[in-house]
């Protein structure tokens, strides 16, 4: 209903210079269900909110655009790539920051000269403005939206890059330039070349709103490398490794972002490829700890055959704090450049992840169960139970035997072989989860002259030794 | 000097050459193109001679005074063994050799309240302290009982002697531990330098625990103990002591 209301209501011509604010939250097209925009109310705004400098590559394929919209992203952080071969930029925000639009222009066109780029830009308020005009190869830099449809007038319609028909049917009604387009009415335009061509034109005078979508750099790191011949040598492959995690750096480094866990898949000519994962203690984007920790993992890989091709792929990549960068490092004086972390990460990549760990104490009466191990980093995670611990009044032995050891018969027997120095302590908990224990336990020496803790089961009257102390 | 006269000698026995007028070679008459202006390199004073890193100096272990600060040492709780140490403590920046049999004689209580003593005075960043290839698990309880900070404490379990030399090596030269503890059944002489050279550059102390049967191997620990039983305190003999004496250690005193 109100679609068809719009549209008897809108008959008037494009007004050369009546912008509505761009930000005004006008309706998309698509609500309407194919109906036509509003014609814009006229209003004074004449400075846009928006700015887009756009450019064209000609002939450069989509995979290049990637590229160059990470260039793109050190000036703005709204990059949009428009196919088949354009970028646009949201400039507005950066003009403070470069100081002017003319310098800003001139820096983003230095940029692709020195890549060597063949490019046409221009800036405008909008942004199909931008675009077409730098389609049409006509250097533009507006800021203005007031003259916008007068700038636009005389581009020619191909530069619109609408499909082939709309155009022939254009050529028909002897229409080449933009500026006899925007003379006709707007209801028998939307008639003849349907709604998208009128709201094109919108977005182009800046009365609607364009919204883009952004690029959003890849959130991986993948990267091949080809050998031309098998390589069998861990040596070589380190070696050849080396350009991969300079580029797996830098493009961390681009990102502002670090990773925790890297793959690297060693492809041979037959059978499975060989996986070697890593795992970092903390997120990390440096060049040397990547390589650091590749090192310790390929010093320990066996190749099982020649190696035709490796490939290196990052985990999922996380945001990097500041504190983690190396100068900033507070162990910096320390007398070395490692942190924990560091050190924690590379002793785990060549003795494996559990061979390296914390321990925390557990206010837990029975002794196997008053302590744990902590394998996540950072190893302060041991919480402060430790320091909550009741302190009892029998010491506790530094080392404790993973399961109490038995005392043969014997030993139990001549119990002048041990002398009992401190004791009984009387240790009776667990019930309630079927890992129930009643121990007595003691201090004793032994004949070796060691201190030893052992303790006497209340229901078998069997001794059994528990820990050391030290 | 008994070396550079046998030199100056030589070319008049062979014929080569015509000896030097100076036939008596004393200190004064050592040719001129070999030790050149040998007034002027002699120290000015005692504190020139003394800061010469070649000299090798005895510290008066009994007067507690201090090294420089740059390599602190950390007082083990016994006063009798205090006074036996130079500077007065462990030494940090060098290695530590406990030969011991045994464990349980009590011979960490010989370095736990210095770990201690060492982690509360730390400004800034509690230091690290690496244990590796321990006998037993460390009992946390125990640890937290006597006042090591738990978090700092790292236990790596290698599955063989050369990892363990390796990861003893990478944490004392990380500069991130104050002590590094290692226990082994045996080494090679060429990877205890290479363990010392890391405390040293890593300004870590590194203890290693071997057995008593490498008594007799030269070893380049500054510091060598031996630890056997005794009634009613473990019986501890220092083997070797650079800048003091070796002897026993009567530990029954506080």
């Amino acid at each position: 209903m109100k679609a068809r209301k719009l549209k008897t209501q809108t008959a008037d011509l494009f007004p050369a210079s009546a912008p509505a604010p761009a930000s005004a939250p006008a309706p998309r097209l698509s609500t309407l269900s194919g109906g036509l925009p509003p014609a814009p109310q006229a209003a004074p705004a004449p400075r846009s909110t928006q700015l887009w400098y756009a450019a064209v590559f000609p002939q450069q394929p989509i995979p290049v655009l990637h590229r160059l919209s990470l260039h793109a992203q050190q000036f703005t952080s709204l990059v949009s790539i428009e196919p088949p071969n354009a970028l646009l930029l949201e400039i507005k925000g950066s003009l403070k920051l470069f100081g002017s639009l003319e310098r800003l222009h001139a820096l983003i066109d230095a940029r692709w000269q020195a890549l060597a780029l063949q490019v046409s830009s221009a800036v405008a308020p909008s942004t199909l403005a931008a675009l077409w005009c730098a389609r049409s190869g006509k250097p533009l830099a507006l800021e203005e939206t007031a003259t916008l449809a007068g700038r636009l007038a005389e581009l020619p319609i191909a530069c619109t890059a609408w499909d082939a028909d709309r155009l022939q049917t254009l050529h028909s009604m002897g229409i080449t330039r933009l500026g006899e387009l925007l003379r006709l009415p707007r209801a028998g335009l939307a008639r003849r070349l349907g709604p998208n061509a009128v709201l094109d034109l919108d977005i182009a005078l800046a009365r609607q709103p364009g919204p883009r979508r952004a690029f959003v750099a890849r959130q991986r790191f993948r990267e091949r490398c080809e050998f031309e011949t098998e390589i069998d040598n861990v040596a070589y492959l380190g070696k050849a490794l080396e350009p991969l995690i300079g580029r797996c750096a830098q493009f961390l480094r681009e990102r502002q972002a670090g990773v925790q866990t890297l793959e690297l898949k060693l492809r041979h000519r037959a059978g499975p490829a060989t996986r070697v994962r890593l795992g970092l203690a903390s997120v990390t984007s440096e060049r040397r700890r990547l390589a650091d920790v590749l090192d310790q993992q390929l010093s320990r890989l066996e190749l099982s055959a020649p190696v035709r091709a490796l490939e290196l792929v990052s985990g999922a990549l996380q945001p990097l704090s500041g504190v983690s960068l190396d100068a900033f490092s507070r162990f910096g004086n320390a007398g070395g450049p490692d942190t924990a972390a560091q050190l924690v990460e590379r002793l785990r990549a060549r003795l494996g992840e559990n061979a390296v760990y914390g321990v925390s104490a557990i206010p837990e009466h029975r002794p196997e169960a008053a302590w744990r191990r902590i394998h996540e980093l950072p190893l302060a995670a041991a919480l402060m139970i430790g320091a909550a611990m009741p302190l009892d009044a029998m010491p506790r032995p530094v080392w404790l035997l993973d399961e109490p050891l038995l005392l043969s018969r014997q030993e139990a027997l001549h119990r002048d072989a041990w002398i009992l120095e401190q004791g009984p302590e009387r240790i009776e908990s667990g019930w309630w989860d079927g890992k129930g224990v009643a121990r007595d336990y003691y201090s004793a020496r032994c004949a070796r002259g060691a201190k030893l803790w052992i303790f006497q089961e209340r229901h078998t009257k069997c001794w059994y030794l528990h820990g050391v102390f030290a | 000097m008994c070396f550079g006269a046998v030199k100056m000698w030589m070319p008049h026995e062979c014929g080569g050459r015509k000896p030097k007028p100076t036939p008596t070679p004393t200190p004064e008459g050592a040719p001129e193109g070999r030790e050149p202006r040998m007034g002027e390199r002699q120290p000015s004073s005692l504190a020139d001679l003394l800061a010469d890193a070649r000299v090798w100096k005895l510290k008066d272990a009994s007067a507690s005074q201090r090294l420089s600060p740059s390599r602190p040492v950390w007082s083990t709780g016994r006063s009798a063994l205090d006074a036996r140490l130079p500077g007065g403590g462990w030494p940090t920046a060098s290695l530590v050799e406990v030969l011991i049999d045994a464990t349980g004689l009590g011979e960490m209580q010989l370095f736990l309240p210095a770990f201690v003593e060492c982690q509360r005075r730390a400004d800034g960043d509690v230091p690290w302290l690496a244990w590796i290839a321990p006998p037993h698990e460390p009992y946390a309880p125990a640890l937290a009982q006597q006042g090591i900070e738990l978090d700092r404490l790292l236990v790596i379990r290698p599955a063989t002697a050369m990892e363990a030399l390796w990861a003893a090596e990478q944490a004392l030269s990380s500069g991130v531990c104050a002590a590094v503890l290692l226990w082994l059944k045996g080494t090679d002489d060429r990877w205890l330098r290479r363990l010392k050279l890391a405390a040293e550059a890593g300004g870590a102390l590194g203890v290693l625990f071997r057995p008593e049967r490498h008594r007799f191997e030269s070893s380049p620990a500054s510091l060598r103990l031996l630890m056997t039983r005794g009634e009613p305190e473990p019986r501890l003999e220092l083997l070797k002591v650079q800048g003091g004496r070796p002897g026993l250690v009567d530990l029954s005193v506080p």
